[in-house]
């Protein structure tokens, strides 16, 4: 795997606010990452700047080694898929997807012939052959955005760039595209750069997924590494549905490493507990569907007792929100089958397999700062 | 409805929101009723400023003039003469000519800011200021600013006066007042900012987007210019052209303060007509044949717009 792009400490300032900060990354060749975070987080601002639609205050984009920081939008050898899809309402579909490639006749770079086939082959590729005469306007958007992509993928750029593309999209849309992209890049072999706030997205389909918040790069990693490992407790917070809680790690000799938290709870953790000192303050994670919930008939000594404030239908599974009656601790649980049963109001008694009790990492604590 | 169709458009007692009927009208007729009574006076207006004019202004072409007053009649001679007779045609085509060099020179002035105010102008602020500076002049009257234009071309004129002070000239340069130049000078000067802001308009509905992707696909700005921003903003140019054409081509203080015997328009023809001549079937004749071109041109105009209209 060689890297084809690379961010180095990546800045743009708008005015006084930062929209990114110090972002460095690489991507690596045929690889799918992710820019993943909330709106404002700079993900688009970051992809943007590796497109050079804008330029940055500081740092460096190099493609293949080489530094493009300030170089022409037109030279860079990406292609960006809009989320509005900017296709170019003056062009019938055809027209719109052969743009790219009759800019390069004036260059002697390719023929008419060589054109009309490449064309036919991505609108065959994007099913959308019948469609060649039509207007972007006479389109559905799930259409569009085929256009927008074929647009894209018929100059065989190396990187594609996605700006949010099934942004506008509705939900079923938008899962067939996702099964298209994913079906495309297997395919196409192209290193796919792709920005989105929508964390299953994100998971769903990368290779990579960097995690953004704020401007800075919270954590660069597998789905797996996001999910299970987070960097902080931002990250677990963001990816799926989690319990981020604060502590007082108990450690002595000869019993398992516990948690304690507020008001004389305790917890056992297993995860990432190598190194941490008796009396340190830890944050813990705990999934949602890793904390189990029982029927608090009778004695439960072991758990923590809480009651089931709000109970949301999932299908297969069923999610609790759960307050904790001793501390007024909120958490979550998903669970289903048997645990999928209880109703509004009942007591429970919440249950953690220590192994998936997580301790994060401190270095990464949570950043306070306004 | 307890109010026919028929009688609502008669500015009866009308009384909105009033009891209604037994006959079950509800909310709907009331909201007509009322919508009726706003709709009164512009439709009052349109009448007695609009609707009648036209009329009188085609009773009139139809009749005739014995020694210089008006005799009611129903002949298109009056229209006839109007293509046959000098300097009718003559005139009407040169203030053709002449409307049309004032909507190219419009546009070419336009286009430019018009495309740095839409595409080059980020700033909020920067924005709002080359718009006022485009409107701005409009608050002067007309007449005023034709008048500059006679003060800076005129022989004791700005100009004049600048070169005779470097001595690149000896004596006064005539060549610039009292012609056509002058009068074309003048008229674009009035309407660019028709075409500035027609353009602008267009340009607004351009989604940056498209000119990204553009570059993104390889264009260059040239390329992007030519083959996206032009064609999608020929409807705004289109209409701003005719809108210019149209005024200038009826213009009459310019070419009476700054065009001599050589740039005397079709307005200027009317005038005589009707304040020298007494020949008022003639005057409403050119009027009516100047409406009829104006209304073929705006037409056709608007069928290529509606075509050339991308839809974003």
């Amino acid at each position: 795997m060689t890297t084809i792009i690379e961010a180095r400490q990546l800045q743009k300032r708008y005015g006084e606010s930062l929209a990114v900060r110090d972002v460095s990354f690489a991507v690596e060749e045929g690889e799918f990452l992710s820019l993943l975070g909330a709106s404002g987080s700079g993900k688009t601002t970051t992809l943007r700047m590796i497109a050079g639609l804008e330029i940055p205050t500081q740092g460096t984009v190099l493609f293949r080694g080489q530094d493009i920081t300030s170089a022409p939008v037109a030279k860079r050898d990406m292609r960006m898929v809009f989320q509005d899809f900017a296709l170019f309402p003056n062009l019938t579909v055809w027209e719109n997807v052969a743009f790219g490639l009759k800019l390069r006749i004036n260059r002697g770079r390719i023929t008419r012939e060589q054109i009309k086939s490449r064309v036919g082959q991505y609108l065959d590729t994007v099913q959308l052959s019948g469609h060649a005469d039509k207007m972007p306007h006479e389109l559905s958007g799930g259409q569009r955005q085929r256009v927008s992509l074929a647009r894209a993928l018929v100059t065989d750029p190396p990187v594609v760039l996605f700006d949010e593309p099934l942004g506008s999209l509705d939900a079923n849309m938008r899962k067939v595209m996702q099964l298209e992209l994913k079906r495309l890049h297997r395919e196409l072999r192209k290193t796919f750069i792709y920005v989105t706030h929508d964390q299953e997205e994100a998971m769903g389909l990368s290779d990579r997924v960097a995690v953004l918040e704020d401007g800075q790069l919270l954590q660069l990693g597998t789905p797996d590494d996001i999910y299970f490992r987070p960097s902080c407790a931002a990250v677990a917070r963001f990816i799926g549905a989690a319990n981020v809680l604060q502590g007082v790690a108990a450690v002595v000799p000869g019993r398992p490493f516990g948690v304690q938290l507020a008001g004389g709870l305790r917890l056992e953790a297993a995860d990432n507990v190598a190194g941490v000192a008796d009396g340190e303050a830890v944050t813990i994670m705990l999934r949602a569907e890793h904390t189990g919930v029982m029927p608090a008939d009778g004695d439960a000594a072991g758990g923590l007792r809480a009651q089931i404030t709000e109970r949301l239908f999932l299908g297969e599974k069923v999610r609790y929100e759960l307050k904790v009656a001793a501390t007024g601790l909120l958490l979550t649980a998903v669970a289903g089958g048997d645990q999928g049963r209880l109703g509004l109001g009942d007591e429970v008694v919440v249950t953690a397999d220590p192994r998936h009790v997580r301790v994060l990492p401190r270095a990464a604590a949570p950043r306070v700062e306004a | 409805m307890s109010a026919a169709p028929g009688t609502a458009g008669s500015v009866g007692p009308v009384v909105p929101g009033g009891p209604s009927g037994a006959d079950g009208s509800g909310a709907a007729g009331r909201g007509r009723r009322q919508l009726m009574i706003w709709l009164v006076p512009p439709l009052l207006w349109f009448t007695v400023f609009m609707l009648i004019p036209y009329c009188m202004l085609f009773y009139y072409s139809l009749g005739s003039t014995e020694y210089m007053t008006f005799k009611p009649g129903f002949s298109l001679a009056n229209l006839g003469r109007v293509f046959c007779e000098e300097p009718y045609l003559s005139v009407l085509l040169k203030s053709a000519r002449i409307g049309a060099f004032t909507a190219i020179g419009a546009t070419i002035l336009a286009y430019p800011v018009a495309f740095c105010l839409a595409f080059h102008t980020r700033s909020a602020r920067a924005k709002l200021l080359i718009y006022l500076l485009v409107i701005v002049p409009w608050w002067a009257a007309y007449l005023v600013k034709a008048y500059a234009w006679k003060t800076i071309l005129g022989t004791n004129g700005i100009i004049n006066a600048l070169l005779l002070e470097l001595h690149l000239i000896h004596e006064p340069l005539t060549l610039i007042l009292y012609n056509q130049f002058s009068v074309i000078l003048t008229l674009i000067y009035i309407f660019t900012p028709f075409s500035i802001l027609s353009i602008y308009a267009q340009l607004e509905r351009i989604p940056t987007s498209i000119v990204e992707a553009s570059s993104n696909l390889g264009a260059t700005t040239f390329e992007t210019l030519t083959k996206i921003i032009i064609p999608l903003s020929l409807p705004g140019v289109l209409a701003g052209a005719i809108i210019t054409f149209a005024l200038a081509t009826g213009d009459f203080i310019a070419p009476a303060l700054v065009g001599g015997p050589d740039a005397v328009m079709i307005s200027n023809v009317v005038i005589n007509l009707l304040g020298v001549a007494f020949d008022w079937p003639m005057a409403a004749s050119i009027g009516i044949v100047v409406i009829g071109v104006g209304t073929a041109l705006i037409s056709v105009s608007q069928y290529l717009e509606h075509r050339a209209q991308a839809r974003f």
